[in-house]
């Protein structure tokens, strides 16, 4: 069941299983296909693995913002909150440093989000019909109930943390608004919500639908505190991407591009979009592939093509994540099927948010776990 | 004082009053459903469902449940009345088991146990009316007495129907103690804002269920008692009402009696209405009281000033209105830009920003509070030889230390670490303290003035501190540096049991003025109770009843610590939020004082999770009706130290380099931007 509403697109046989950067710090923490954890920190070269007894089928990772070193693993009968010492030199945590939440009738846990200003956190699982939300240093939790639509598959909060995503195993996929917590309910057409993600300012939401090769978007109208209790979405989706399946030539020949996204993430600056399409199974020469698309979203919201990303030959792109603070441009992670993880920075100056302190020097040098990748030619100019 | 005070009851009258008229209402509202449905699950049939249906349907329209409704409504109104008159913010915590039996005989728990029990014998009467059958009356024509004239009927007494009145008395006064050793009057917040119907509507399966094994248990209870206790009542009630003993019929009081399933069934029930009724007026109370109050931060009229956020915040009115106001303040923090302007903007004539300095000082005296009480504390901890005392003299040292670095503008800090270096004072001048808080806060007035550099304004607070009895010491580092060392000196002859030591606290209180004065009478008396209590405790019995539980000691210091959380809370967020939207730069003056105050605080709060008792993990929290989350605040405090510190270090970033603080604070900063904390 948890590989069935993974983000990742083989999650019972990849060797990576979850992957969550931190929110401030070049920091990562990597699960494997034998329920361990790995902590990356680019400053240091100590590799905290974490191991649990009740660590088993880890479906999602979360780093809480605005804190050193809290990280929650999702697992199969409860969610495990490591407290990990930033300034600790040991490399096996002790179980000790695991608070354990549990709550009867809520496993197997697949999805997680902390809210953004780090004082709650939220946990779904796809055959419990609430979703909880806890407040972990109390352990207290709340369960958000509603009828209809089973469980809670995927969870998205976003990064302003006025509105969650949830979406379920039905047809029907949920926003809440996070401060009185009502719902809109929002049914789809043809299938279960696959993936969804949020633009910087919460303003807009993308998704997609299993069974459809199309990205969606959704805008909600501007957040301010003053009207208690909505969420405020706009009536109707717009298809803003058509991704079913189309032939390239390239230098190598034909390829053939397309189908259902299994997976999708912004950039926290809303410069870049990168989805994760599956190819149609039915056909064998198409294959799953990392699109990546420059957006903007103001005045208008623009979604251009960029460019592909593949790996070596017979590597598959598993999953993908930006990295949350990366000051010249965009990086995305990329785990493949090899069980190799790949960092590929954009760099580019953003319109919209430009940095505060500009240009220190143009160095790329974040591939802290090695890798060598095969690039297409990416050009993002602008 | 008077006049603020009435001012004070009216504003609670105002904000609580249609709260409680509305959570009663709805309660009273609640009643003839909950009616309906005991009667009609008392009378089941499951043969004949369609008479049981018909049956049960006829029977709500019958004028003995009418009136059993109205008078089960004057009980649901006399228990909210005592809801709202027991209600507390702050849940008391009884130390050792001596003070909870104390807490348990107090006249006004008394007095509500009583009530409680009264009200349970009422309900239960009601509950046996409504069932109808076997338990509706209390005397019963008897069976036995087959008297030849029948015109002299023999009346018996119906000993089910005094069963049950006696197990709702004992429902009653069990709620009752449950209610105090629970903590049930405690109102706890919630962790995210939700309506009021949809936390009904949550709670309610926990309650129905809760109350159902409640009442078994309850049952029990009651069958034993009775099995042993039941012919006091029983004896009594016959003969005070002349009512004979049904030969015929089984006692109660005996084996066979009480397995009366049927008889068990229905006080089952009994008990089940019973809590759930009581329980739904507790709930709906709990749900309209801490509901989340709007208050405006600029007066839009002239008579509304009183009711205006910082006024309230500043003065000092009940504890619920004080924490409604912190709450929202949390509230306007976090997603209200309008209100946040508001509190950033300028007074009209003048351009004083009296918003902001009203609510940042009060968050930051609650934060310093709570510092004191912390240091104070971890003191007696380390006298009791739990710590060594290096330990917070360190701390000590590195505050006076910050203290010779710090520049005359930082006047303001300066004087903020001398408070807490003098808190270092041994614990047993806990009341020479009070004017040293007076000081703090005319000291913080000041600081917020200076920037505006007002020659007026700042001689006024120069007068202030000649006022204030601590003016020497404050002055001169020297009379301060050597007041700990006189006191802890006189302590210790004291301890010695000898009554001189009197001499050199006298004559250091001439020094600092007659305030220390009580503070050693105090002490003396506080030595007395030490002694005897050394005394005592060498007898077991005695031992056990005044052994106190660190656990609860630990959580008692802590019980207020949602006021500092929500403190926390909004001044973060709020100093956040300045970073792009407080035009007129209001905030940045007092930046080094939030940030001063936020890492003093997180220093005493580290210590104090390294205290050998404090354990570092919560407790864990079984499914319980009862809310336990006082217990645990501790932990949210800890975390929401952290996260307001990390807030404002992850919002100004590089920025806070340019802030004036001590070298120590700095590169504790430092630790906070590289996430190392």
């Amino acid at each position: 069941m948890i590989a069935e509403f993974s983000q990742v697109v083989d999650w019972a046989g990849c060797s990576i299983r979850a992957f969550a950067w931190h929110p401030h710090t070049s920091k990562f923490a990597v699960a494997l296909l034998d329920d361990s954890i790995r902590v990356y920190n680019t400053n240091s070269a100590t590799v905290p693995i974490l191991k649990h007894r009740l660590q088993r089928n880890v479906a999602s990772m979360a780093w809480k913002p605005l804190c050193a070193s809290i990280l929650a693993v999702a697992c199969q009968s409860c969610v495990l909150v490591w407290h990990l010492d930033p300034t600790s030199l040991s490399t096996r945590p002790s179980s000790g440093c695991a608070q354990v939440l549990a709550y009867p009738g809520h496993s197997p846990v697949t999805s997680l989000a902390w809210a953004p200003s780090g004082e709650m956190l939220l946990s779904a699982s796809p055959v419990d019909t609430a979703m909880l939300v806890w407040d972990v240093s109390t352990e207290n939790c709340v369960p958000l109930q509603w009828f209809g639509g089973g469980g809670v598959t995927y969870l998205a909060w976003s990064p302003d943390g006025s509105k969650v995503l949830a979406a379920t195993p039905s047809a029907v996929f949920r926003v809440w608004e996070a401060q009185m917590w009502t719902c809109e309910r929002w049914p789809t057409i043809k299938g279960r919500c696959q993936t969804g993600c949020w633009s910087p300012d919460g303003s807009r939401l993308l998704f997609t639908v299993l069974g459809e090769s199309v990205i969606y978007s959704l805008s909600f109208s501007e957040y301010s505190g003053e009207m208690q209790g909505q969420v405020g979405g706009s009536k109707t989706a717009s298809i803003v991407a058509d991704l079913s399946e189309t032939t390239f030539e390239t230098l190598y020949g034909e390829e053939r591009i397309g189908g259902e996204v299994h997976s999708m993430v912004w950039d926290p600056s809303g410069e870049r979009l990168a989805a994760l399409i599956r190819g149609n199974p039915e056909t064998p020469e198409s294959r799953t592939i990392v699109a990546v698309f420059r957006t903007r979203n103001s005045p208008v919201f623009e979604l251009l093509p960029c460019g592909f990303l593949q790996g070596e030959p017979g590597a598959e792109p598993q999953l993908i994540a930006f990295h949350p603070c990366f000051k010249k441009g965009a990086l995305l992670t990329v785990c493949w099927s090899t069980g190799r993880i790949s960092h590929i920075p954009f760099f580019f100056v953003s319109a919209q948010f430009p940095c505060f302190s500009p240009s220190h020097s143009p160095v790329v040098a974040l591939s802290s776990s090695s890798a060598s990748v095969r690039e297409q030619p990416l050009f993002s100019e602008l | 004082m008077r006049a603020g005070g009435e001012e004070q009851q009216a504003l609670l009258r105002q904000v609580l009053g249609w709260r409680v008229a509305a959570s009663i209402a709805w309660s009273v509202l609640l009643l003839p459903l909950c009616t309906a449905v005991f009667i009609s699950i008392s009378s089941i049939d499951l043969f004949h469902p369609i008479q049981w249906i018909s049956n049960s349907f006829n029977d709500w329209y019958t004028s003995y449940v009418i009136f059993c409704i109205l008078l089960m409504s004057v009980v649901i109104l006399i228990i909210s009345i005592f809801n709202v008159e027991f209600y507390a913010v702050v849940p008391s915590i009884p130390c050792s088991r001596l003070a909870l039996l104390g807490k348990i005989i107090h006249p006004r728990q008394v007095i509500h146990s009583v009530v409680h029990a009264i009200m349970g014998m009422l309900v239960a009467w009601c509950a046996a009316v409504m069932t109808k059958g076997k338990f509706q009356f209390l005397a019963l024509p008897c069976t036995a007495s087959e008297s030849l004239d029948g015109a002299v009927q023999h009346m018996c007494l119906n000993e089910y129907h005094l069963f049950l009145l006696l197990s709702g008395a004992f429902m009653g006064y069990n709620y009752s103690l449950l209610y105090l050793v629970n903590n049930m009057n405690y109102l706890p917040f919630p962790i995210i804002q939700q309506y009021k119907y949809l936390r009904f509507r949550r709670s309610l399966p926990l309650l129905v269920k809760r109350s159902c094994v409640e009442s078994l248990y309850l049952v029990r209870n009651v069958c034993v008692a009775y099995y042993f206790f039941g012919y006091i009542p029983r004896a009594w009630i016959s003969t005070t009402m002349d009512l004979n003993t049904d030969s015929k019929l089984h006692p109660l009081d005996t084996f066979t009696g009480l397995l009366d399933l049927s008889l068990l069934y229905h006080t089952w029930l009994c008990g089940i209405f019973l809590l759930i009724t009581w329980h739904i007026a507790w709930l709906l109370f709990k749900i309209y009281a801490t509901e989340a109050h709007h208050f405006p931060v600029q007066p839009t009229f002239a008579e509304e000033t009183d009711q205006c956020l910082p006024k309230i915040l500043n003065s000092n009115p009940p504890l619920i209105i004080k924490f409604l106001a912190l709450q929202d303040l949390m509230l306007l923090s976090q997603y209200s830009p309008v209100r946040r302007q508001e509190v950033f903007s300028l007074s009209q004539p003048g351009g004083h920003p009296h918003n902001w300095t009203a609510i940042s000082k009060e968050c930051l005296n609650l934060l310093s509070d709570l510092t004191q009480k912390l240091i104070m504390q971890q003191e007696a901890a380390a006298t009791n030889g739990r710590v060594k005392q290096p330990s917070t003299g360190e701390l000590g040292r590195s505050l006076s230390s910050s203290e010779a670095a710090v520049t005359e503008e930082m006047a303001f800090q300066t004087q903020r670490s001398n408070v807490v270096s003098r808190a270092h004072m041994p614990s047993l001048v806990k009341s020479s303290l009070l004017p040293l808080k007076a000081l703090s806060t005319s000291d913080l007035g000041s600081s917020f003035g200076s920037p505006f550099s007002s020659p007026a304004l700042n001689r006024k607070a120069g007068i202030l501190d000649l006022n204030s009895p601590w003016h020497g010491s404050v002055q001169s580092p020297h009379v301060m540096r050597r007041g700990p060392k006189l006191w802890t000196s006189s302590s210790d002859l004291q301890m010695n049991g000898s009554h001189q030591a009197s001499f050199p606290v006298i004559s250091f209180a001439r020094v600092g003025n007659e305030a220390i004065q009580p503070s050693f009478i105090y002490t003396w008396l506080q030595n007395k109770q030490e002694q005897v209590r050394s005394f005592l405790s060498k007898r077991v019995l005695i031992m056990y009843f005044f052994s106190k539980h660190p656990e609860a000691s630990i959580q008692a210091v802590f019980s207020d610590a949602q006021m500092h959380i929500w403190a926390l809370e909004g001044l973060s967020r709020l100093v956040a939020a300045s970073f792009t939207e407080d035009r007129f730069g209001v905030v940045q003056t007092t930046l080094p004082a939030i940030l001063n105050t936020l890492l003093i605080l997180q220093e005493v709060v580290d210590k104090h999770f390294k205290l050998p008792h404090a354990s570092s993990k919560p407790p864990r929290i079984s499914g319980s009706l009862m809310d336990t989350s006082y217990k645990t605040l501790r932990f949210a405090l800890r975390a929401s130290l952290k996260t307001a510190i990390y807030r404002i270090t992850t919002t100004f970033g590089e920025h806070l380099n340019a802030v004036q603080v001590s070298a120590e604070h700095k590169k504790r900063l430092q630790q906070f931007l590289e996430f190392k904390e």
